[in-house]
C-alpha cells in the first residue's frame, strides 16, 4: 500500500497531501528525508530509506524545477510498488497543469489523484501479467519516467552509497616518507619521525612561541568582514563582460531551448564532473554531484539557467552547501562544556599510515595551549616503532606532558589509563595519537574500533591527505564501516571530523576536501597546511568552492 | 484715444527695456566659462538624483523582516499565520527561503492604507545558513524563533546560532532589533520566556569565552558581545534584543505583529 503521497513547495508547505490514505506517518519520514538526503545534494539517487519504531519505510521523489514543488511518495518497504516512478510522474504532471503559485488550497486535485493511482495501479497489473511488456513502448506517454529512470541508473540506496566502492586500486604498501620539504630556512621542522636520541639531549627546549597559530589568523569563514562585502558587491556590479570561462561556454550551446532535458545537459555535466576530477574530486563523487545538480534543473526554461549558469549558481550553491558544517567546529566551547562536567575532552586522531596524525596533533596542541587550555598527548600508537619517541619528542618541545606506557600494549587501555591521568592533574584536553593502519587491515581496525568504544573520545578526528583523490572514497568509507561493524555498541561513533593535512603541496587540487566531507558528511575541522606548530588554518569554504569551479 | 497712445508709448518703453536686461542677460551667461554651466547643471540633477536614490533605498531597507532559528522552530508556520492567518495543510523542513511582501493578514480588514512588509522565512538547516547573509543587510527587524518545547535539547545549537547572528557586522552596525520568540507555546510543556532568556544568555556567556579567544586575531570583523568582565545579558547588546511567546499554530501571533509594526511603521 502506498502510506502517503505529499506535494510541497520547496519553502516547505503542504500543498496537497493524500487524505484517503491518511494514516498518519510514523516517525517524520519526510523531513529526514528532506533533511539528511535531499539537502546533502543526494537527491540524485533513486529513493531513500527510512527505520522508525514500527515502520520501514521506502521513499521516492520527484521534482518539478520550474515551479518549485516537490512530490514525495512514501510505502512500505516491504511492498514492492511497481507504480510509484509513474503516479510520481503522473501526478507532477498534472499538478503543475492547476498549480498556481497564489493558491494554497488544492482539494479538487483529491479526484484527480484518485483517477491517476487507479490508473496507475491497473497499469501495474497488467505489466506484471504481460511480463514483456516493453518499457519503450510506453516512453512517448511518461517520458518524465524515462528520464527519471534514466537519472537512478546506477543509483543505489541513499544509505549505503558510500559503501559500494568503484575501485580497489592496488594500494602499494605505505612506507614513512621522510619528506623535507622546500621550506623557508628559519622554520623549524617539525618531523620528529626519526627517534632523536632516546634521552633527547640534542633538542633545544623552545617552550617560547612559535607564532600564532594560523587558526587565529585566518581571515576566513565570517562572511561579515567589511572588506569581503565591499569586495562582494564590487564584483557583483561588475558588468558581465568579463570571460565567464569554460563553465558558461558550455552552457550558452544550450541555450535556446525552452526546456531543459537530460540529454541536453549530458555534455555539460559531463565537463563539470571532468572539472572536478581534474581538481583531485573522486570520480564517484563528483558523478553523485553532477546527477544532483542535473536533478535541481530538469525541466527548469533555459533562460534561468542560463542566468543560473552566469553566476554558476546551481553547482556553487551545492558545494557550499556541502562544505559548510552541519554541526558546530567551535572545540573551545565544547573544551569549556567538557571542563564543566570536571571531565577531560577526548580527541582520538585516526588515520591510515603516514598522512600526518602526529604532525598535526602536535599543531593541534599548540593551538590549544595558545588558548590557556591545558593539554595533554597520550602515545597510543604501540605498534609502529619510533611512533611515541616521535611524539615525546614534540611534547618536550611544547613542554606538553605526555602519557606513554611504551610499546606492545593495548592502545585501548593506554587511552583508558591516559584519559584518567588527565582527570586526576585536571588536564583539559587529551589527544590521543593512535597507529596508522589502512583500511583493510581488520585486526588493527578492530583495535580502532575497541579504542572508541572503550573510551568514548569527544571528538574522532579522521586525519587524511589533501594529496587523496579516488582512494578518499576508499578510506574513510572503509573507516566509518569498519568502526560501524566492529563496534559492540548498537549506537556506533563513526568519525566527528576530518583534518586535512598537507594542504600545502596541493595547488589547486583542492577536491579531497570535497570528497571526503560529502562521504563522511563530518565537516573538515582543521587544515593542516604546513611544517611548523603554526600552520593549523580553518577549512575557507568560499575559496574551496571558487577554486573548484575555477 | 489719447489714453491709448500713451499706452502704447508706455508699452514701447516697456518693450526697449526688457530686450536691454534679456541683452545684458545673454552678454552675462555668455561670459562665465561653459564648464561651470554644465557643472552647475550637473550638480543640480545629481542632488536630485541622490535625494530621490535615498528615498527608494530607505523604503526597500525598512520594510524586510527576517524569520530565523532553527530547523523545526516554526517559522514557516508562523510565515503562513502572518500571510494567510492560517497554517494551511502543514509544513515540512524547507530547502529554499520563503519571500512575499503583503500586508499582515489582521491588517487586511482595516481600510486605511497600510505599508506591507517584506517578509523572509530562512531555513534552518544547517547547510542553508549561508542565505542568512543574502537577507540581513536589508533588514529591519529580526525574528529568532526559538522551540520552547524542546527548548533543552536545542538551547546550545540555537544559543550558538543567535550568537552568531549578533556578532555578525551587518547586524551590528546597523543594530537591527532582534527579538526572541518562544513558539509552541499552546503545548503546556513549553518553557516560560523568562527561563529562556535566561538560559540563553548563559550559553552565550560561555560561548563568548571560547570565541573571544578565536577572534583575538581579526578584531576588526568580529565583534564582542556584551560588557566584559560582567555576567552577559541582552542588554548589553548593541541591538535591542526582546523576548516574546507565540504559538504559531494557533495563531497567537499578536506580539510579532505588534514587533514587526514597531519598525515598519504602517
Ligand atoms: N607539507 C606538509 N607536510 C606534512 C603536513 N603534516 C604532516 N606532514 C609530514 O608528513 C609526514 C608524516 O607525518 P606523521 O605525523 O609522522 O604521520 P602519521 O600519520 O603520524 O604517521 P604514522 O604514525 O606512521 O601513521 C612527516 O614528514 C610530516 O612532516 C602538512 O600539513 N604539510
Ligand atoms: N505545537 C505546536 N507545533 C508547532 C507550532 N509551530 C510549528 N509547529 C510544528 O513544528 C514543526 C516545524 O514547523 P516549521 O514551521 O516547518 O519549522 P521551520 O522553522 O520552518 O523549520 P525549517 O524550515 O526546517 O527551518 C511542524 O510540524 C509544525 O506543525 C506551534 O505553535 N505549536
Ligand atoms: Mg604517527
Ligand atoms: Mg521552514
Amino acid at each position: 500500500m502506498l502510506e502517503q503521497l505529499l506535494i510541497f513547495t520547496r519553502g516547505g508547505l503542504i500543498l496537497w497531501a493524500c487524505k484517503e490514505l491518511g494514516n498518519a506517518l510514523k516517525g517524520s519520514p519526510i523531513d529526514t528525508l528532506i533533511r539528511s538526503c535531499l539537502l546533502e545534494e543526494r537527491s540524485g539517487a533513486e529513493l531513500y530509506n527510512y527505520d522508525a519504531p514500527g515502520a520501514a519505510y521506502t521513499l521516492k521523489w520527484t521534482f518539478h524545477n520550474d515551479l518549485g514543488l516537490v512530490f514525495v511518495a512514501v510505502f512500505q518497504r516491504i511492498l514492492h510498488l511497481l507504480y510509484v516512478d509513474e503516479l510520481l510522474a503522473m501526478v507532477k504532471r498534472e499538478f503543475s497543469e492547476i498549480y498556481d503559485p497564489k493558491r494554497t488550497l488544492y482539494t479538487n486535485f483529491d479526484e484527480t489523484f484518485r483517477q491517476l493511482k487507479k490508473e496507475a495501479e491497473a497499469r501495474a497489473e497488467d505489466l506484471k501479467k504481460s511480463k514483456q511488456v516493453d518499457a519503450s513502448s510506453r516512453a512517448g506517454a511518461f517520458d518524465l519516467n524515462k528520464l527519471q529512470k534514466l537519472r537512478a541508473k546506477g543509483a543505489k540506496k541513499p544509505e549505503t552509497v558510500v559503501s559500494k566502492v568503484s575501485k580497489a586500486e592496488p594500494k602499494k604498501k605505505p612506507t614513512k616518507k621522510n619528506t623535507v620539504w622546500d621550506d623557508t630556512p628559519r622554520q623549524a621542522k617539525l618531523d620528529y619521525t626519526d627517534p632523536v636520541g632516546e634521552n633527547g639531549d640534542n633538542i633545544e627546549v623552545v617552550a617560547a612561541d612559535h607564532g600564532e597559530s594560523m587558526m587565529d589568523k585566518e581571515e576566513v569563514f565570517s562572511s561579515d568582514s567589511e572588506a569581503e562585502e565591499a569586495e562582494e558587491v564590487g564584483k557583483d556590479s561588475k558588468p558581465e563582460t568579463k570571460k565567464k570561462g569554460w563553465f558558461s561556454s558550455m552552457f550558452q550551446s544550450i541555450a535556446g531551448k525552452a526546456n531543459l532535458e537530460k540529454s541536453d545537459l549530458e555534455p555539460a555535466l559531463k565537463a563539470l564532473k571532468d572539472r572536478l576530477m581534474t581538481k583531485n574530486v573522486a570520480e564517484e563523487i563528483a558523478e553523485k554531484l553532477c546527477e544532483s545538480v542535473a536533478a535541481s534543473l530538469e525541466g527548469k526554461e533555459v533562460g534561468f539557467v542560463h542566468e543560473d549558469f552566469f553566476d554558476s549558481t546551481a553547482m556553487e550553491e551545492a558545494l557550499v552547501r556541502i562544505l559548510t558544517p552541519r554541526r558546530s567546529i567551535d572545540i573551545l566551547r565544547d573544551v569549556h562544556a567538557a571542563k564543566e562536567q570536571r571531565k577531560p575532552y577526548v580527541v582520538v586522531f585516526v588515520g591510515v599510515n603516514g598522512v600526518g596524525k602526529s604532525t598535526n596533533l602536535a599543531k593541534v596542541a599548540y593551538w590549544l595551549q595558545q588558548h590557556n587550555i591545558s593539554v595533554m598527548m597520550a602515545a597510543c600508537d604501540t605498534f609502529r616503532s619510533g611512533a611515541v619517541e616521535q611524539l615525546r619528542t614534540h611534547a618536550r618541545r611544547l613542554q606538553i606532558p605526555i602519557f606513554e606506557k611504551g610499546y606492545e600494549k593495548d592502545p585501548a587501555i593506554v587511552a583508558k589509563e591516559a584519559i584518567q591521568e588527565a582527570t586526576r592533574n585536571v588536564s583539559e584536553v587529551v589527544l590521543v595519537d593512535t597507529a596508522g593502519r589502512m583500511q583493510d587491515n581488520e585486526p588493527l581496525m578492530r583495535a580502532l574500533s575497541k579504542l572508541i568504544y572503550l573510551n568514548k573520545p569527544d571528538l574522532v578526528l579522521f586525519v587524511g591527505e589533501a594529496l587523496v583523490g579516488n582512494d578518499a572514497v576508499d578510506q574513510l568509507s572503509k573507516f566509518e564501516q569498519k568502526l560501524a561493524d566492529l563496534s559492540a555498541s548498537p549506537n556506533t561513533r563513526l568519525i566527528d571530523g576530518i583534518l586535512l593535512t598537507k594542504f600545502d603541496t596541493i595547488d589547486d587540487k583542492v577536491g579531497a576536501a570535497l570528497s571526503m566531507v560529502y562521504i563522511s558528511g563530518a565537516p573538515v575541522m582543521f587544515v593542516g597546511c604546513g611544517q611548523s606548530y603554526t600552520d593549523l588554518k580553518k577549512l575557507n569554504v568560499k575559496s574551496i568552492v571558487k577554486t573548484l569551479l575555477k | 484715444m489719447e489714453g491709448t497712445e500713451e499706452w502704447k508709448t508706455q508699452l514701447e518703453a516697456w518693450k526697449n527695456q526688457l530686450e536691454k536686461w534679456l541683452n545684458q542677460g545673454i552678454e552675462y551667461s555668455q561670459q562665465i566659462p561653459p564648464i561651470q554651466l554644465y557643472a552647475a547643471i550637473t550638480i543640480l540633477l545629481f542632488t536630485t538624483l541622490l535625494l530621490l536614490l535615498i528615498r527608494v533605498f530607505k523604503r526597500v531597507k525598512s520594510s524586510t523582516i527576517v524569520l530565523t532559528g532553527l530547523s523545526g522552530s516554526g517559522k514557516t508556520v508562523i510565515f503562513y499565520q502572518l500571510r494567510d492567518g492560517s497554517s494551511h495543510e502543514g509544513t515540512v523542513t524547507s530547502m529554499e527561503p520563503n519571500e512575499d511582501t503583503f500586508v499582515l493578514h489582521s491588517e487586511t480588514a482595516k481600510r486605511a492604507k497600510i505599508k506591507p512588509v517584506h517578509l523572509v522565512d530562512v531555513p534552518g538547516h544547517a547547510r542553508l545558513r549561508p542565505k542568512l547573509d543574502e537577507f540581513l543587510p536589508q533588514a529591519a527587524g529580526i525574528v529568532f524563533v526559538v522551540d520552547a518545547v524542546e527548548f533543552l535539547l536545542n538551547c546550545r545549537a540555537a544559543s550558538e546560532y543567535l550568537y552568531d547572528i549578533l556578532t555578525k557586522a551587518s547586524v551590528v552596525k546597523k543594530k537591527i532589533p532582534v527579538l526572541i520568540l518562544c513558539n509552541k507555546t499552546d503545548k503546556v510543556t513549553a518553557h516560560s520566556k523568562e527561563f529562556i532568556r535566561k538560559q540563553m544568555e548563559k550559553e552565550i556567556d560561555k560561548l563568548r569565552a571560547s570565541r573571544s579567544a578565536i577572534s583575538e586575531a581579526d578584531i576588526a570583523n568580529d565583534f564582542t558581545l556584551g560588557v566584559a568582565g560582567e555576567a552577559f545579558s541582552f542588554s548589553h547588546c548593541y541591538n535591542k534584543v526582546t523576548v516574546a511567546e507565540a504559538s504559531g499554530l494557533t495563531g497567537e501571533i499578536s506580539q510579532v505583529e505588534q514587533f514587526i509594526r514597531e519598525y515598519i511603521k504602517p
